[in-house]
């Protein structure tokens, strides 16, 4: 378009957009409703005690997605195509089919999210659930890629809530520089679940995957990578200082007076109003909303790019119902059966959401196998290949990573969850 | 021919490769990896060989030593074989890896298809690659097991002779293979497949039409600015100079404008002087007003000038169609005194005066918005509309196409071909 091009001043700016841009969504993406519920428990049930792991987690997050944002700039395709392309249709079927299962069972548990969080302002989600759904659907799928991309990533804005929210809690500042540096460890089962919850809900098989297409779809090329790695590691730091923030809050708060237990997102934000004033509930209502949002949208997008490259089918958020029907039909599909569950009186969520659990817990050691295997590809990577020293964290990452998932699989088909 | 009833038997690259090897008595000696093709100069490329995994070791199996390829099985003519390691030769081809599972262009469509599987046949001795199959049907038969896959009859596959495979990622090959289908698209189709296609097939599309300059100027003029800016940021001033030198002067304005601002002017530096001097003249207007839209290529002749003046002036200037599609004419003082369609200069009588041929025409300032552009060619029915300064000169012309181009929602201008196949 031609207007776009006038001004050097406007270029730049769009220039500093994209170094907002995709790292930053699929980060905070990560802090969604499940993640927030997630935190706000480890908070409530042993304070800081479980700080020193988002140190842990978060270099561990910055490894995983680092590498799904240099393949996608220098190969140009996303991870379901190459996974298609280097491995065959099988696991490319494999893939795609948990995608779609693990995404939908997330969005429903988003909009679950969105239902909480004004629920706050006591609305019914019966109304608010299907305003939401159409707002989102509209975004995605009727608003241009620009406008798409800047709503997302002015929706994590709301995220600030949380370090304002902690520092409203009056937390004290020198236990909790104590509790990231020294580990505390636990040995008692609901600890060790949550740790692996924890590290679950941070690293989630769909970031890559949505990092990935998103870098493609930008077109990045390899001259953009030392960029998009910075972006990619500064949007993972801030994510996890976030969720670091409402561990905080909750700590301060929940665990010093008692309250050990959090049922969901909304009883942490309830939960908080008698010790940190009114301000702290809206802005905890704010910040569920805006993420749940924010996730409720990223997902059936991702699910729309696996399925597109799996089946080699025409895709991109930027194309319109007309071009490219399969990709907006996915989207269209999840938001509508996220929604629809999300408000159904009688539908089992917390069940949904541990089935959820299962399959994330078994697709991500695919996924985390699969772009580290690709990352390290000389064919296809070339100069931009894994060095030596990051090799072997990446694949420490990965294995750690993977037992963790599997670890909590297990727990959960066990029946402890 | 005794061959013939062989011919119609259609064999799936998915079930030779990952087949038994075995030698002429039926005893197993390996397992087939990949079939090798030479993709130069043949209508259906013939299996040249076939790469084996023998003891853990990758072996090269030559056409010479092959009887038979079947369904799940290679068997060789003898009973041993020379264990001789694979080593890719230049321009070799591996079917499965660097063709199935991944894009190809399917030229009779214009659009990119992935190759669920490939399909070959014997003929007269030779197995050739015939086609490619894009159907779901053919992802099936490769999903479900074996045993039950061979239930699956083979769809409609595309004929090889319209499939162009992607090479530039074969280690061996490099570039080097040209595309001679891609000479049938139209830039406009070309430029669809750069703009869907990866970063690095892109490169491969344009590095193929790399051997006609216009051709590739005009595959520049169809893409999107950001993929403009995607393939031209590699390449040295000289080069971006020489493309521009063969794009009309507004659309290699847009082209410069993808630039970053450093490079503008070294690159307009090295254009040929008339064409520099028309890019810098439009590079000083804002893009979305009828100073940034107009062309400086245009045909203006005092009011003097006889029709058979005007017509010599058509045919010998350079101005492409849409340019030529009005005359204007001047006064003693250059300013644009009216303008006529070639049409009624062509139908005046001999020796006319053009003065006496044009109309006064409607005209733009060059600080118009593209609204009132759009407007004042909707209510004159214009195709043509002349931009004026304000002494009254003629500046240069806007066309329709260029009016159209940002007046369109903007999915409307994406690929109506490539989604219009099948």
């Amino acid at each position: 378009m031609r207007w776009r091009r006038s001004g050097g001043r406007l270029a730049r700016l769009v220039a500093v957009g994209s170094v907002l841009g995709p790292g930053l969504v699929a980060a905070n993406a990560g802090n969604d409703a499940g993640g927030i519920a997630t935190y706000a428990s480890v908070g409530a049930r042993y304070g800081y005690d479980l700080l020193w792991m988002m140190v842990l987690i978060t270099v561990s997050l910055v490894v995983v997605q680092e590498m799904a944002a240099r393949m996608g700039a220098v190969t140009g395709k996303g991870l379901a195509e190459l996974i298609r392309e280097e491995f065959g249709p099988r696991w490319s079927l494999f893939s795609t089919v948990s995608v779609l299962l693990a995404n939908l069972g997330i969005c429903i548990s988003e909009f679950v999210g969105i239902g909480a969080a004004l629920g706050l302002a006591h609305v019914p989600p019966q109304a608010s659930v299907p305003v939401a759904a159409v707002v989102v659907w509209l975004l995605v799928v009727r608003g241009s890629y620009t406008v798409a991309n800047r709503v997302f990533v002015a929706m994590t804005i709301p995220f600030f809530a949380y370090p304002i929210a902690a520092v409203l809690a009056h937390p004290h500042w020198s236990a909790v520089g104590k509790a990231i540096v020294v580990p505390h460890v636990h040995l008692d089962a609901p600890y060790l679940l949550l740790f692996v919850a924890t590290a679950g809900t941070t690293i989630t098989p769909f970031m890559q995957l949505y990092l990935q297409s998103a870098v493609v779809e930008r077109g990045l090329g390899p001259e953009d990578v030392p960029a998009e790695r910075l972006e990619v590691a500064s949007a993972s730091l801030f994510a996890n200082l976030v969720a670091s923030f409402i561990i905080i809050a909750t700590g301060a708060t929940l665990f010093v007076h008692g309250h050990r237990t959090v049922s969901n997102a909304a009883d942490a934000a309830r939960a908080l109003e008698p010790f940190a004033g009114r301000f702290a509930e809206v802005l905890f209502a704010i910040g569920l909303l805006g993420a749940s949002m924010l996730a409720a949208a990223i997902l059936p997008v991702t699910a729309a790019y696996v399925i597109s490259e799996t089946f080699g089918l025409e895709k991109g958020i930027a194309r319109r119902p007309r071009e490219a029907p399969v990709f907006v039909g996915v989207i269209t599909v999840l938001i509508a059966i996220g929604a629809v569950v999300a408000v159904i009186p009688g539908v089992p969520v917390i069940k949904l959401l541990v089935l959820v659990q299962v399959v994330n817990g078994a697709l991500l050691p695919v996924t985390l196998f699969f772009v580290w295997r690709l990352s390290r590809n000389r064919e296809l990577m070339g100069d931009y290949r894994n060095g030596r020293v990051f090799d072997v964290l990446a694949a420490a990452t990965v294995i750690a990573t993977s037992a963790l998932s599997l670890l909590l699989l297990a727990v959960t088909l066990s029946g402890n969850a | 021919m005794a061959t013939t009833a062989r011919t119609t038997e259609v064999l799936h690259l998915s079930f030779v490769a990952g087949g038994m090897l075995e030698d002429a008595a039926g005893e197993r000696l390996g397992r087939v990896d990949d079939l090798i093709v030479r993709l130069e100069g043949e209508e259906y490329p013939p299996v040249s060989g076939a790469v084996a995994i023998v003891a853990g070791r990758q072996v090269f199996v030559p056409l010479s030593s092959i009887a038979e390829i079947g369904d799940g099985r290679v068997r060789l003519r003898e009973q041993r074989m020379d264990l001789q390691r694979f080593q890719r030769r230049p321009g070799e081809i591996l079917l499965r890896k660097d063709v199935l599972d991944r894009q190809v262009i399917n030229i009779d469509g214009a659009r990119l298809v992935r190759a669920n599987d490939i399909e070959l046949v014997r003929i007269d001795g030779l197995y050739r690659v015939v086609g490619v199959d894009v159907s779901m049907r053919g992802l099936v038969r490769r999903i479900i097991p074996h045993s039950l896959a061979g239930r699956i009859g083979s769809g409609d596959f595309l004929d090889w002779a319209s499939i162009e495979p992607f090479t530039g990622h074969v280690p061996s090959v490099r570039l080097r293979v040209p595309h001679p289908k891609l000479a049938r698209l139209h830039a406009a189709q070309l430029a669809d497949l750069v703009e869907a296609a990866s970063h690095r097939e892109g490169e491969e599309i344009i590095a193929a039409v790399r051997s006609d300059p216009e051709l590739e100027a005009d595959l520049f003029e169809e893409l999107e600015a950001q993929h403009q800016r995607e393939f031209v940021e590699d390449r040295t001033d000289p080069e971006i100079a020489a493309l521009l030198a063969r794009m009309e002067a507004d659309d290699a304005v847009d082209l410069v404008l993808e630039l970053p601002e450093e490079r503008r002017e070294p690159v307009v530096a090295l254009l040929p002087p008339v064409l520099g001097r028309r890019v810098r003249t439009l590079l000083g207007y804002d893009p979305a007003t009828a100073g940034g839209l107009m062309s400086p290529e245009f045909l203006c002749l005092y009011g003097e000038a006889t029709r058979e003046e005007v017509l010599e002036r058509v045919r010998r200037s350079r101005v492409g169609a849409d340019g030529a599609a009005w005359i204007y004419a001047l006064t003693a003082h250059k300013q644009l005194r009216g303008g006529a369609p070639l049409a009624e200069v062509v139908r005046a009588a001999d020796g006319a005066r053009l003065a006496d041929i044009v109309r006064p025409v409607p005209t733009l300032a060059p600080d118009a918005e593209l609204e009132e552009v759009a407007q004042l060619m909707t209510d004159y029915d214009l195709t043509v509309a002349p931009v004026v300064g304000e002494g009254g000169q003629l500046l240069g012309i806007v066309t329709v196409d260029d009016v159209l181009e940002l007046v369109l929602p903007e999915g409307w201008r994406r690929r109506f071909n490539i989604l219009g196949g099948d």
